[in-house]
């Protein structure tokens, strides 16, 4: 490039100094004219000639989309939808609705009956669950009290905290024991959840 | 002497034990000089400390179920049903059950009934039910209780299981918790750790449940055996729960059981069991 582009300006604007310019050496065998470097294979394949109204065309098509990203930013969120409270249409058909018989006296009878019977249960269960923890705590307390007698530095080193502890994983009880060598029938769980972005 | 004492004792007697023992340690005369607190310090008896594990294997199974709790769990569903739409499953099964009904009464019917080829609601419930009777559960009562064993670990799946061993102190075989006897420059709940190891030889792992003691039973030792150093000993209990591993089976087989909170009696004694119960949630 920098080859063709070295020309003298020895002499003024004249016929032969241009002339020159066209029988000037290329240095490069695709371009065909020294003026039209623009064309050389390189820059080939850019967008094509850049009119000056395309400047100002794509400014305004800029402006236009910042005007509703704005818009919408200034909105206010739209709020993610919960589905539990939603009830979908289809389930508020009145064709779904059971038609049961009334209660008889016997049967509401029985349950009250069984309400009372079970509140009376739950408060026992939540007073021996209360006097279990008192007295656990009470053995504790006791415990580290003759221990204080002991050794304060034993003392000190029990009401340290354990960090190890939390957290805490422990796999719960099932209603039937885990089968040794159980193997799981093959299927692929595909998740349908809605996931919605703000 | 005398007079070292007695520059002392403006101090209030705020010296560091040692340094007393090594002062007054064989002088008795002194004793008086040195203010209250070194009296109290020897009237105080000595107890030995002795770290025990109450190594708990956790329930893997539930419980069954109370009368009460069954009979309530048994009135909720029925609430449940009875406060419910139908479901899918549910119309298209009534649906087709009035087709049939109507077919029944129309035999002159006989809008294509060869082609159909229609899977009913009551099919599908049918292969359910007969896919769920070919799985085999577990057993929840295992042989280990059948034969009670109470060297198994596979035995009361739905209760906490404790760990028992015999051992001799004095001169006495006696049914207690495992424990080891404090060092200097271990925590207790490090002894604790040192028992389980000692025990099973590295083949258990376990959980502590924090570093503070759970319970406390002290004794003192018959006249016999009482020394200047030592009136009586405290055990301090520290709650484990076993995660993986068992004893190594080959070793002392009649040495230790697994037992339930309600078997504890067959084997502590009362005072002892009494101190173990209060640190024991109910099953």
């Amino acid at each position: 490039m920098r080859l063709a582009r070295r020309f003298s300006w020895s002499a003024p604007f004249s016929p032969t100094s241009q002339l020159s310019w066209t029988i000037h050496f290329r240095g490069n065998h695709w371009q065909t004219s020294m003026l039209a470097f623009q064309a050389s294979l390189p820059m080939r394949a850019e967008p094509r000639k850049k009119k000056k109204a395309d400047p100002r065309r794509e400014q305004a098509q800029k402006d236009r989309m910042k005007k509703k990203i704005k818009k919408l930013e200034k909105a206010a969120l739209e709020m993610i939808p919960i589905e539990d409270f939603v009830t979908p249409f289809k389930f508020l058909d009145a064709s779904r609705v059971r038609d049961i018989s009334p209660l008889s006296f016997e049967e509401s009878e029985r349950r009250a009956l069984l309400l009372k019977k079970w509140a009376l249960y739950k408060q026992k269960e939540h007073e021996a669950e209360m006097e279990t923890l008192k007295s656990l705590m009470a053995a504790q307390q006791e415990a580290l009290e003759e221990l204080r007698l002991e050794s304060e530095e034993l003392y000190q080193a029990a009401i340290r905290r354990d960090d190890d502890l939390f957290p805490f994983e422990k796999e719960g009880p099932t209603y039937t024991p885990q089968v040794p060598g159980y193997e799981a029938p093959e299927g692929k769980c595909i998740d349908v959840t809605k996931v919605y972005t703000q | 002497m005398a007079l070292w004492c007695g520059a002392l004792w403006p101090m209030g007697g705020k010296m560091a034990a040692p340094m007393q023992r090594a002062l007054c340690g064989a002088a008795v005369p002194w004793r008086w000089a040195l203010g209250p607190r070194w009296l109290a310090a020897a009237a105080a008896p000595r107890w030995r400390l002795v770290g025990a594990l109450c190594l708990q294997r956790p329930p893997s199974i539930t419980q069954a179920l109370s009368p009460e709790q069954e009979e309530m769990a048994q009135l909720v569903h029925q609430i449940e049903v009875e406060k419910s739409n139908f479901s899918d499953h549910e119309i298209r099964r009534l649906a087709e059950e009035e087709q049939l009904r109507k077919m029944k009464d129309n035999i002159q019917d006989e809008e294509a009934d060869s082609g159909q080829a229609i899977v009913l609601a009551q099919d599908l419930e049918d292969a359910w039910e007969q896919k769920f009777q070919q799985f085999k559960a577990g057993p929840r009562i295992t042989d280990a209780d059948k034969r009670n064993d109470r060297t198994s670990l596979n035995r009361k799946l739905d209760r906490n299981l404790m760990l028992l061993v015999k051992e001799k102190v004095g001169n006495q075989e006696l049914w207690l918790l495992p424990q080891a006897e404090w060092q200097a420059g271990e925590t207790l709940r490090s002894t604790a750790e040192r028992a389980l190891a000692t025990l099973s030889g590295n083949c258990i792992q376990a959980k502590f449940l924090g570093n503070a003691p759970c319970g406390l039973y002290k004794y003192k030792f018959p006249r016999a055996l009482r020394t200047e150093g030592s009136v009586g000993a405290k055990i301090f209990f520290f709650k484990a729960l076993l995660q993986s591993g068992d004893l190594p089976q080959a070793e002392r087989k009649e040495d230790y059981v697994w037992v339930s909170r309600g078997e504890l009696g067959d084997y502590l004694k009362p005072d002892y069991l009494t101190q173990v119960n209060r640190f024991l949630m109910d099953q």
